[in-house]
């Protein structure tokens, strides 16, 4: 078995804390969202990071931080914008026609959160059954967002239908972004990822479609699909709870932090106050008042009050 | 460098159209020929030496933006209230220098002359500089940010009038499905923010929309020193009613309903 990682979005909707960074590679409670990830796959599996020539600098540099005991190898698309991306389907079948891949694969996707164990999501795979692991978020108008997943209500780990992003949701069931998928699919994956390179959760309606089963894995334990800046913040405030969460090179000053806070490293807070807030690294904050930001790099903030905004690196902005 | 030249034309040549108007007034007034009576020589010298208190005093008022229009009443009545500080200050002088002027009638007539001469010269300025500018490359290149229907009419009133800021690239912060706004093109969303910035050699952005990103937009302006420019559209400011003021010495902006009060002449609230 191979793991497959999903990391070539260019995170439009992040903008600007993903105009030089990947989404996988922002900062969750202190490392990279994708560590998180990577630290849930059992260690003998070999982890493949798939990526575009934008970001590529930046997963080289995560790389480095990886432990030795963990195979990781980046995957390069050659695309640098949004426009001429190949989808990520077409980047997972090109790597499975470039290299003949003949192992299962663990498709994941790199701006997930997963709070479940991914030992108990292999260990729940049946033998050539592709499994999808599935989260109820309760709330069926959010669901239309995702791909949502009908099981049969006789046997609950049976797939019975999957429709990606309906308008009308049949149930608050949805897919996440992770899934096995066997070796004997893939020839089925290529043909259907020719025709749909961008369409992921497709497949498993083409999987359906050829009345080959497909088993669901349920869980409740928290999932996170980090697009926006909300479900950000909002991964954020689970991870890091009502704490205030400092790299040991910070440093924070005569500040009142509330609820959840992260401060990076080398950033300096002083006389200020910060509410929900993620201050990325080498940021300079004095006399501010910080409700549900997000600062990236190298900003320096002086007596201004800010709520709800996302702050590109390098910003100054200071009262005179 | 182009603009900067222009510039330079532009005040050169309001510097010797102002005695030139003088000039003007006085054949007007005199006829065309040089009086011995009333000496030509220290009345002309005397316009000329005015003539750049008078260029400061114009220049204050702003009237040489390149992208204000010359057209309008303001412009006018800068003009004329450059030429009364400058007619006095000839006035003056000619007393310092010659004793009393002979003739309150031509101070009169080289006020209305020169005025209407540097008027009709800033008109004609106005086509010339605009035409300069705006041509490829333009001198301002300038980054629209929001695919809207302001946008769209900013975008065609900038391109139709030449104003020297000439769109050259638009971006939306959600994505837009057009490719291009009154043939400008619509390159893609915020994250192709700095490559456009540095390709095209952006020297202001105008933001039209995406009121969330104006920090961040800012931030990228100040970085590389490009003007910013909001439309009050994207504050929800749409009746053109809005003004800039003071309160207590820190800027604000001023929506107020028009009424035929006071306050158009500036007093009151």
């Amino acid at each position: 078995m191979q793991a497959f990682i999903l990391a070539g979005g260019f995170a439009t909707r992040l903008w600007p804390l993903t105009e030089k960074r990947a989404k996988p590679l922002l900062p969750l409670a202190g490392r990279p969202l994708i560590s998180h990830l990577i630290e849930k796959i059992p260690e003998h599996i070999p982890v493949i990071v798939s990526t575009n020539a934008a970001f590529f600098p930046g997963f080289q540099e995560w790389e480095s931080t990886v432990p030795l005991n963990r195979h990781v190898r980046l995957l390069v698309e050659t695309s640098r914008s949004d426009a001429q991306k190949m989808g990520a389907l077409g980047a997972l079948a090109e790597w499975i026609t470039q290299e003949n891949v003949q192992d299962d694969i663990l498709l994941l996707t790199g701006d997930n959160y997963l709070g479940f164990s991914l030992t108990h999501f292999l260990s729940a795979a049946r033998q050539g059954v592709p499994l999808l692991a599935s989260h109820d978020i309760g709330d069926r108008g959010k669901a239309s967002s995702f791909g949502t997943v009908l099981v049969d209500p006789a046997h609950p780990t049976s797939i019975t239908g999957f429709e990606e992003k309906p308008k009308e949701p049949k149930t608050s069931l949805v897919s996440t972004g992770c899934s096995l998928l066997p070796k004997d699919v893939l020839p089925l994956l290529l043909a259907f990822a020719a025709d749909h390179p961008d369409n992921v959760g497709g497949i498993f309606e083409e999987l359906l479609r050829k009345h080959i089963p497909v088993d669901c894995f349920a869980f409740e334990q928290p999932w996170l699909d980090i697009g926006s800046f909300s479900s950000y913040l909002e991964a954020h405030r689970l991870l890091v709870g009502p704490h205030a969460l400092l790299d040991p090179d910070a440093t924070l000053d005569t500040s009142a932090c509330h609820g959840s806070v992260a401060i990076g490293a080398g950033s300096k807070v002083r006389g200020s106050e910060l509410a929900d807030c993620i201050v990325f690294d080498h940021c300079d904050i004095e006399n501010c008042v910080l409700r549900n930001c997000i600062i990236d790099d190298h900003c320096v903030l002086r007596g201004i009050d800010l709520d709800d905004q996302m702050i590109r690196t390098g910003t100054v902005l200071t009262r005179s | 460098m182009r603009p900067r030249l222009v510039v330079l034309a532009w005040l050169l040549t309001d510097l010797l159209l102002f005695p030139a108007g003088y000039a003007l007034a006085y054949f007007v007034r005199v006829g065309w020929i040089f009086s011995t009576d009333f000496p030509f020589a220290p009345y002309i010298g005397v316009a000329a030496a005015v003539a750049p208190l008078w260029l400061a005093v114009l220049v204050s008022t702003g009237i040489f933006r390149l992208t204000k229009p010359q057209q309008g009443l303001p412009n006018l009545l800068a003009l004329l209230y450059a030429g009364i500080v400058g007619n006095a200050l000839f006035a003056l002088t000619y007393y310092f220098l010659n004793g009393l002027f002979f003739s309150r009638l031509l101070l009169v007539e080289a006020l209305l002359l020169s005025t209407i001469l540097l008027r009709a010269w800033h008109l004609i300025f106005e086509r010339i500089g605009r035409g300069i500018l705006a041509r490829n490359p333009p001198a301002f290149p300038t980054l629209i940010v929001g695919v809207t229907r302001e946008s769209g009419r900013l975008v065609a009133l900038l391109r139709h009038t030449k104003n020297p800021l000439q769109p050259v690239a638009i971006l939306d912060g959600k994505g837009s499905p057009e490719k291009e706004v009154e043939g400008v093109p619509v390159l893609g969303k915020l994250d192709k923010l700095e490559d456009t910035l540095r390709a095209y050699g952006i020297t202001h952005l105008v933001q039209c929309s995406d009121i969330e990103q104006s920090l961040n937009l800012l931030s990228a302006c100040r970085a590389r020193g490009i003007t910013y420019v909001l439309l009050p559209s994207v504050l929800g400011i749409v009746e053109r009613d809005e003004r800039t003021d003071s309160l207590e010495g820190c800027v604000v902006t001023v929506v107020a309903p028009p009424k035929k009060s006071w306050r158009s002449l500036g007093i009151g609230i």
